[in-house]
């Protein structure tokens, strides 16, 4: 760093860092309060980006699953299940957008999705989206989803800026569920398989049946909201406390389109290597 | 032997008592038994101290902090009627007390403030601390309003660059008892939503943002890096139709910015070459740094 920048850097502080540094109070904020759950990188970032934090936005719902049973020995998806976990995230999602179209957000960035049990129930579960609503210092409607509403996406404050200066907007945070049931093995097959090393052929198809399910789901959302891909896929595999051969696989990623004004792909910025020589 | 004694004086064996002092702190909010300290770390005849690292003091060299004494406050709260709001009012006390050390010492700013708290629980209490570095700034006047700032010395530096000040915490928090358990949905076979327990949740939700928005509106501009801690619980009771208790409570850093103004850094893309985990690869430390609070 060159001499002058790192003597001088007082007298090139902005007036309102060094007014409210002596404890004078800039003309106050009566009307937009933002609220986040940005780091300061992220907020830096999203800045840079030509974007303002907001408000923070968050939906939820809370959900009583309903009870359905796979047969013994049949490999089935439960769509019961199925449609409750996806039910109840697209409740939870679209209350966090309406929230975030109501402060008249052109985007949602950083968003979570969490499900936890309540302690009293253990078919209720509540569903909470959380996410971090952005508007655009001047390009307003450009960055909207296609139904001109916010968009949604799970990338954090460093991942959207990168990806918008590689070219490509979030559209919508996607999501695919399935519910599936895994076949129990019977007692005769077992027995004859004792001490040998198999595949256990059913219990293999089965998750792909199920995973496929789920990833084909995600997909068909990506299209319909005019998508050209989907990045930072995450297929989740769970069991929410059901019964034992009972598997939700769950896909989840942020669904991207070319920006309006596309970058060529020679002037996307090439990172430089480095090193770090830190222990 | 002299000097060991000199350490640990003589002056304050006597200071086991039993009740509180009555004049514990000054009319500001400083206890009294700092006062010395600070006067002397203000007038240099102490050694300056600071929790910042040896980078982060580089930083701070760099960009004219004048680093003066590492100052705390404590306010241990007994939870009367709630402990979550108990919470806020906790953390606002300490927060009065802090900015009245820093202004003591004639600061700009307290900053690497970390709010902690001892892990004792005692008898429905618990306390509320924050520790942090004051810091002068040259050229400027000491500050009749010491901004506090929940961030370390290195996010201190970027932010005011960007002409961004990190000037505080903010504290919303509610909670709120169901008449009656609401709908539970039990009994049912098939997918339902419970409306009356999401808006009954969602309602707590929505007062303590508010709360953190107006305790935010006071200070700054605008919420970051906030944490949020929420609870619902059912209470099993013949008398009283298990009801049910929703908790909610939101923390953040509070900074002040005019809206839109250009970040005048410039981003440059690196990929580190390393196999370890790095700050370059992660964030998520920042988010951690309340964790322990509650």
């Amino acid at each position: 760093m060159p001499e002058n920048t790192m003597q001088d850097v007082t007298a090139q502080l902005p007036a309102n860092a060094k007014a409210r540094l002596q404890g004078l109070r800039s003309a106050a904020h009566p009307t937009s309060v933002f609220t986040s759950d940005l780091s300061v990188n992220e907020f830096l970032l999203v800045r840079k980006a030509g974007f303002e934090p907001i408000g923070l936005c968050v939906g939820s719902s809370i959900y009583h699953v309903g009870i359905q049973y796979g047969s013994w020995n049949k490999n089935q998806e439960l769509e019961v299940l199925s449609q409750a976990m996806y039910h109840a995230r697209e409740l939870a999602m679209s209350r966090m957008r309406e929230e975030a179209r109501g402060m008249g957000a052109d985007g949602i960035v950083g968003v979570r999705l969490e499900i936890k049990h309540v302690e009293w129930d253990a078919d209720i579960l509540e569903f909470v989206a959380i996410g971090t609503g952005v508007v655009h210092n001047h390009d307003t409607k450009g960055f909207r989803a296609h139904d001109g509403g916010p968009f949604t996406s799970d990338l954090s404050g460093q991942d959207f800026y990168t990806l918008l200066n590689s070219g490509y907007r979030p559209i919508e945070l996607v999501m695919g569920s399935c519910v599936y049931h895994v076949a129990h093995r019977g007692m005769l097959k077992a027995f004859n398989q004792a001490g040998r090393n198999v595949e256990l052929e059913q219990f293999t198809q089965a998750i792909y049946s199920a995973r496929e399910l789920a990833i084909e789901r995600m997909q068909i959302e990506a299209q319909t909201a005019k998508a050209e891909g989907v990045i930072g896929t995450m297929i989740h595999e769970k069991s929410y406390r059901w019964e034992s051969h009972v598997i939700e696989f769950f896909a989840i990623g942020t669904a991207v389109a070319p920006l309006n004004v596309e970058i060529d792909a020679k002037d996307i910025p090439a990172p430089t290597l480095v090193l770090s020589v830190n222990d | 032997m002299g000097w060991l004694t000199s350490l640990f004086g003589s002056s304050n064996t006597s200071n086991t008592t039993r009740s509180p002092t009555p004049d514990f702190f000054d009319a500001d909010g400083v206890p009294n038994m700092v006062h010395q300290r600070l006067a002397d770390s203000k007038s240099g005849t102490l050694p300056w101290v600071s929790t910042l690292t040896a980078p982060e003091m580089a930083l701070a060299r760099s960009h004219g902090l004048r680093m003066l004494a590492p100052i705390a406050a404590t306010c241990w709260m007994h939870y009367g009627f709630s402990w979550t709001e108990g919470h806020a009012q906790g953390w606002r006390t300490a927060i009065k007390r802090l900015q009245a050390e820093a202004v003591a010492l004639g600061a700009n700013a307290v900053i690497d403030v970390r709010m902690v708290t001892v892990d004792l629980y005692l008898e429905n209490s618990m306390d509320y601390s924050l520790v942090g570095t004051a810091v002068r700034i040259e050229g400027l006047s000491p500050s009749t309003e010491p901004v506090i700032s929940t961030v370390p010395a290195l996010e201190f530096m970027q932010l005011l660059e960007a002409g961004i000040i990190p000037v505080g915490l903010a504290v919303g928090a509610r909670f709120e008892w169901s008449n009656g358990p609401l709908d539970t949905g039990g009994g049912w076979w098939g997918n339902q939503p419970l409306l009356q327990t999401t808006a009954f949740w969602e309602r707590i939700r929505r007062h303590a943002h508010a709360d953190l928005r107006a305790d935010a509106a006071r200070q700054g501009s605008g919420v970051l890096a906030q944490l949020q801690f929420s609870q619902l619980i059912r209470l099993e009771s013949e008398s009283r139709n298990n009801p049910l208790l929703g908790r909610h409570i939101v923390m953040g850093t509070v900074v002040d910015c005019p809206r839109g103004v250009a970040v005048p850094h410039e981003v440059e893309f690196v990929l580190d070459l390393s196999d370890k985990r790095d700050n370059l690869r992660s964030t998520s430390e920042h988010h951690n740094a309340y964790s322990d609070g509650i």
